[in-house]
């Protein structure tokens, strides 16, 4: 009950904000630029078939991003952290694409492999993989070797050891790069999804409406900042699942 | 029954290669119990773990009832210094976790084994709801959830006050009698080496060297730390650790 509070009081401390900003800058400039939260808002009621269709679109097209990422760049990253042989073939490569800004990549594939959804989601799930990729070795480079010797001592195969250490051990660092990757993935999907012509997505609705109805477009916005938070909250709740052991810790009592 | 011959330990290869113990021999018959002293760093931990078959000597050779150690066995049950729990996995999971890897559910005993323990209460509690000296005693109930017959400890209880310390060690001490099996305790507490062990090696500084080997026959008793051998045998090993 209180956590919904604080929602609900942050986010009206944003929409304030938000309603201050949009005053100022068209007091300034005498004119419609930044359309206010209650603007937006109705748009987004009356504009609510449309924007849900956009809206599925691109939930879909993150969501499976991401998973296929995870799928990949996960089993890979906790391999590469914790044998040494393939960490010695793997690393150069990794030091060397991963600075690559993979938004560059975007119309190469598109030529390639047209401007249809797939194209968006390979887009999408290849910068998320790096992400993944990076932060999956690093925490499996960190373990704490006591948890490795205590489960070898205990007679563990080496999978034994990845399926209880490595993967239990990584999870809540993987699941924060989750969390990162959700902004970005967003941010990535915006981007394809605008480089289309006439494609489906919050990102193309939002850039049909830029130029000349301001307000639907902030209501794209604000249909973008739900799938986000949404997508953060179901990590969250996944999160207090898989990974309980670490929330069971209470706080003493004042 | 336990067999170490000339066994010399190193990190690394050439220039960097860090010598962690050096030509140390011992013999220990079967359910007798041996404590290994020496100041931090010497290598105890290191030869411990060549013992329980996680690492291999650079030469030498550890036998174990004739056979050679050269991977962890499942009759040989190792104590790590922090109890070496899973924070991920519950305490009746941590304290099954040798037989769970083998594919077996843990049978009645291990049900009394934690209840012997005092730990009852607690099996469904993760480690991070534990008090230290409840996380050693999950530890020492995994190390006999497979009735070893060899129990390796690596500092078990470092770091634990006093009370719970005597405590544990009383524990121990009532364990070693009931279940029988060889013990070989690594400490650098000089009344722990005093009270649990039968023989005590005491070791140089790095890398490990057998400096002396003090005999505690009388050992034994809950009440050992209230008698003059005691005292005798910590003022020998003090002895033995400042030369
Ligand atoms: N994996 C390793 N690589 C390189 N050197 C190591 C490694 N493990 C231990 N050493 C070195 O070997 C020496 C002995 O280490 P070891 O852990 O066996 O000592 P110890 O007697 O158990 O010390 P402590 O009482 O502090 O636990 C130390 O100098 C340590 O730095
Ligand atoms: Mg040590």
């Amino acid at each position: 009950m209180k956590r919904v509070l604080t929602y609900v009081i942050s986010i009206a401390a944003l929409l304030f904000a938000w309603e201050m900003a949009s005053l100022a800058v068209n007091g300034i400039n005498h004119a419609l630029i930044l359309p206010g939260p209650f603007d937006a808002l109705s748009q987004v009621v009356k504009n609510a078939a449309e924007l849900q269709r956009n809206f599925a679109a691109s939930a879909w097209r993150l969501i499976l991003a991401i998973f296929i990422s995870l799928a990949t760049a996960m089993p890979l990253g906790l391999l590469i952290g914790r044998e040494p042989t393939l960490d010695r073939f793997f690393s150069p490569i990794i030091y060397i694409t991963y600075p690559i800004p993979q938004v560059a990549l975007i119309l190469f594939l598109f030529v390639v492999f047209g401007t249809g959804s797939a194209t968006k989601v390979a887009m999408v799930a290849l910068a998320l993989f790096f992400q993944i990729l990076v932060s999956a070795r690093g925490a499996a480079k960190n373990i704490d070797e006591e948890y490795i010797t205590s489960v070898l001592s205990a007679g563990a195969s080496r999978w034994q050891v990845y399926w209880h250490v490595v993967l239990p051990a990584t999870l809540p660092q993987i699941l924060t790069s989750v969390r990162v990757s959700i902004g970005l993935g967003i941010a990535f999907l915006y981007i394809a999804e605008t480089r289309a012509a006439l494609g489906t997505g919050l990102g193309s609705f939002i850039n049909k409406h830029m130029l000349f109805s301001r307000d639907r477009a902030f209501a794209g916005i604000i249909a973008m900042a739900i799938l986000g938070l949404l997508l953060y909250i179901a990590v969250d709740v996944i999160e207090r699942i898989i990974c309980r052991w670490k929330y069971v810790k209470k706080m003493p009592l004042k | 029954m336990i067999d170490v011959h000339a066994v010399t330990i190193d990190y690394g290869q050439g220039e960097q290669t860090v010598r962690a113990v050096e030509n140390v021999s011992f013999h220990l018959d079967k359910g007798k119990s041996l404590a290994l002293i020496g100041p931090s760093g010497c290598g105890k931990t290191s030869l411990l773990f060549a013992l329980s078959g996680l690492l291999y000597p650079r030469s030498g050779r550890i036998t174990m009832g004739g056979e050679e150690v050269n991977t962890p066995r499942r009759d040989v049950a190792l104590i790590l210094q922090n109890a070496g729990l899973l924070p991920w996995k519950t305490v009746w999971q941590n304290a099954n976790l040798s037989l769970l890897l083998n594919g077996e559910f843990p049978q009645q005993n291990a049900a009394e084994v934690l209840a012997h323990l005092g730990l009852d209460s607690v099996m469904k509690r993760f480690p991070a709801e534990l008090s230290e000296g409840m996380k050693r005693r999950v530890g020492i109930a995994r190390a006999l959830s497979t009735s070893p017959s060899v129990l390796l400890m690596d500092e078990p209880l470092a770091s634990l006050d006093t009370l719970t310390r005597e405590k544990i060690q009383d524990l121990f001490l009532n364990l070693w009698h009931e279940h029988g099996f060889s013990l070989i305790l690594v400490t650098h507490n000089i009344e722990e080496a005093a009270f649990l062990g039968q023989r005590i090696i005491v070791f140089t500084d790095r890398p490990a060297r057998i400096s002396a080997i003090v005999d505690n026959p009388q050992m034994g008793a809950l009440d050992y730390r209230e008698r003059s051998p005691f005292q005798a045998v910590m003022s020998q090993l003090r002895e033995a650790l400042e030369a």
